[in-house]
């Protein structure tokens, strides 16, 4: 039992949280300095084989999504949980008594000062609330209290980053994600949703220097109607970077972009094959599967220089050049830039790009529980203000038989400079007592 | 605009210098009114240095946060603001010889990068730059006069009693207290930092947590400075300890500065 209690005691210690603090920024900055989500032959060739093996066998490929890591998480969690628990009922009583004068303050005061004429003044100098004038046995006393607030600020602040771990947790466990990416005309099925995006146009707006000032989406969204008749259900929403659409639930952020082209294939003169296909994908000829022809690359501006890999000099449509590839039974037969109206043969088969454009990669996502984390964030930073910013101040004045008084002042965290602070109000009060008389 | 700017930048550079020098000065000849001319020099700097990022916004057409030149140029003016403000409120000189040197390698740093103005790319046209950059740029001057502090709170040790050092510097309470309120200063606005970074991140990248190395290291600066409040209020670990811990602290902001862009290039990293 007494083991258990000293668990317990541990488990929700500050040591611990301190343990846990340290252990989790390194976690983070090693997960921050290996690159993630590689394989192990990328780490053997880039680190060492043994590196690699340790790579794997602790899960730093993919440290912050690791079991280990959400266990420090989940410690960390606890640990906040139970100090929050523990001390409540302690910060209650606090909270409470804060608004009361201490009953031997000279005992507890961080700065005292006796023979003071106009106790009132000393208040005002330290902006103290006005004081409540109350009688203690059988003595005067001026008491005022600021700040009540602040003692909870830590408290706050815990509940506020528990808020954040479980919104954030909550998040990964739950949200969707989807990516689509297509040309205007197109019409894509958004995952297993049962909705379809149509991209209804997309610009890419540029400055006069060439520089892209925005990109934009007009997009619809639809759920694919039930009977023959019925009228499909759809929203609609121009989307750009930093203006993401809302739609059936879900968040639609224009994500990037690329180019993309119209690949047509044709078969002893007659077309067998026109498709629209993006810049890095492939398309495999429709009647010999194992002839594929790979978009790799697009130069609007296209410049050939010898000796040096292809390059545009612009971003503008002034003279296009597509470079591909071609695939036999998984070997490469062919790899050239052709312009526009440029054709190339493959034994029966032509295949030309033509209508280059700019394609838009949309991203859609719900997060049901984005709301809490930020909650959680906010008040993480409420916490730490009233921690820092709202530091518990008491003023006590006590009526002396010498019908002087005897000021008391306290302050949370307030040390040496509340001492300097409390004594130049008190010496700037007795000077202009003294100057009045 | 920019031409004024970049007139103003180097009579910025030269009043932190000369402020720097009179500091040293200072410390050399232990004469307060050399203490009061060197702040005098620092506050022209700081004024002029308003000026000059004034007319950088004007000439560029927005706020003048978003290239290495423009942040570490904010930074120094951030550094130099918060030193001011606790020089003056604690009327502590020494502080600006200090932290003029820091100021001065800041500025020294922005003046060796490009000065060129670039539009900016979508995802930076944003009205949320300005609150997240702004508070990025008082919550790095306050880590810096952080470190500065617990710096001198390392060296005062070796003062001897009535030396100049021990009569010009606070007792270790008092530093420690100092040092508390800038990282707490610190703390607030890197919090609300990270804070409007992620709403802003969930607007222009669909997800305000990416691990991407800048976020996983303003975390990292996070949970140190954490850390560091949590020793202070710890028995046997509050005064040296501590001030290791915000010396390591201003380490990390550095590193999530400069180290990040440079070694660990993300989604962050806007040249």
């Amino acid at each position: 039992m007494d083991a258990l209690k000293k668990i317990f005691k541990f488990l929700s210690s500050m040591t611990f949280a301190i343990i846990l603090l340290v252990v989790l920024a390194a976690a983070c900055a090693a997960g921050s300095f290996i690159t993630q989500g590689q394989t192990y032959e990328w780490y053997a060739e880039a680190y060492s084989e043994s590196a690699a093996a340790w790579i794997m066998a602790l899960r730093l490929n993919d440290a912050f999504h690791s079991v280990w890591f959400v266990v420090i998480a989940l410690f960390l969690c606890g640990n906040l949980l139970l100090c929050n628990v523990i001390r409540l009922k302690s910060l209650i009583q606090k909270s409470r008594q804060a608004g009361e004068p201490k009953k031997e303050p000279e005992q507890t005061a961080d700065a005292m000062a006796h023979q003071i004429s106009d106790p009132v003044q000393v208040f005002e100098r330290l902006r103290m609330p006005k004081p409540k004038s109350l009688e203690q046995d059988g003595k005067q006393i001026l008491f005022s209290v600021k700040n009540r607030a602040g003692i909870w600020g830590a408290w706050v602040c815990h509940l506020g980053i528990l808020l954040l771990i479980l919104g954030f947790g909550l998040g990964q466990m739950t949200k969707a994600e989807y990516t689509v990416y297509g040309v205007p005309g197109q019409t894509l099925l958004i995952g297993e949703t049962g909705l379809f995006l149509q991209i209804d146009d997309f610009q890419v707006n540029l400055r006069e220097d060439d520089t892209v000032e925005q990109y934009t989406a007009d997009i619809t969204v639809f759920r694919a109607p039930q009977g023959s008749t019925a009228e499909p259900d759809s929203e609609h929403a121009v989307i750009s970077v930093n203006h993401p659409g809302r739609m059936f639930g879900m968040t639609f952020y224009q994500n990037a972009t690329g180019w993309a082209a119209r690949v047509t294939v044709e078969k002893s003169g007659s077309p067998i094959q026109s498709e629209i296909v993006c810049a890095g994908e492939y398309l495999p000829v429709v009647d010999l599967n194992d002839l594929v022809i790979v978009f790799n690359a697009f130069y609007p501006d296209y410049v050939s220089v010898p000796g040096s890999m292809p390059m545009s000099a612009s971003s503008k449509l002034n003279n296009p050049g597509y470079l591909y590839s071609v695939y036999y039974k998984g070997n490469i037969i062919g790899m050239n830039v052709l312009l526009e109206g440029e054709q190339v043969t493959i034994d029966d088969y032509t295949v030309t790009f033509t209508e280059p454009q700019n394609y838009t990669l949309i991203q859609i996502k719900k997060d049901s529980f984005t709301w809490l984390a930020f909650m959680g964030g906010i008040t993480t930073m409420i916490g730490l203000f009233f921690a820092f910013y709202l530091q518990l101040q008491a003023v006590c004045a006590v009526r002396d038989e010498d019908e002087t008084w005897t000021v008391y002042g306290f302050c949370n965290k307030g040390g040496k400079l509340y001492e300097d602070l409390f004594s130049r109000a008190v010496q700037n009060t007795e000077k202009e007592a003294g100057r009045k008389e | 605009m920019l031409q004024v700017e970049n007139t103003l930048f180097t009579i910025v550079m030269l009043l932190y210098f000369a402020a720097m020098i009179l500091f040293f000065v200072y410390i050399a000849i232990k004469k307060d009114p050399v203490a009061k001319i060197a702040i005098g020099l620092q506050l022209a700097g700081l004024v002029l240095h308003t000026a000059a990022l004034i007319c950088r916004g004007i000439g560029a057409g927005r706020l003048p946060f978003t290239n290495q030149y423009e942040f570490a140029t904010s930074f120094a003016w951030g550094l130099c603001l918060v030193s001011l403000i606790f020089l003056l409120k604690f009327k502590f000189p020494v502080l600006g010889a200090f932290s003029a040197p820091l100021i001065f390698l800041i500025i020294g740093y922005a003046a060796m990068q490009s000065k060129d103005v670039h539009s900016l790319m979508p995802a930076l046209q944003s009205n949320w730059l300005g609150f997240h950059v702004s508070t990025a740029i008082i919550a790095y001057g306050a880590f810096g006069v952080s470190f500065v502090l617990s710096i001198i709170f390392l060296l005062r040790d070796k003062a001897k009693e009535g030396s100049f050092w021990d009569l010009h510097i606070p007792s270790r309470e008092k530093l420690d207290l100092i040092s508390y309120r800038s990282v707490a200063l610190g703390l607030l606005f890197l919090t609300f930092t990270i804070i409007t970074g992620a709403i802003w991140a969930e607007r222009a990248w669909g997800s305000y947590w990416s691990w991407d190395p800048k976020e996983t290291w303003s975390l990292v600066t996070w949970i140190i400075y954490m850390v560091y409040l949590h020793l202070r209020i710890r028995r046997g670990w509050q005064g040296k300890a501590a001030a290791i811990f915000a010396v390591a602290g201003f380490i990390c902001v550095m590193f999530t500065y400069i180290g990040v862009n440079t070694f660990l290039p993300g989604i962050h990293s806007y040249k």
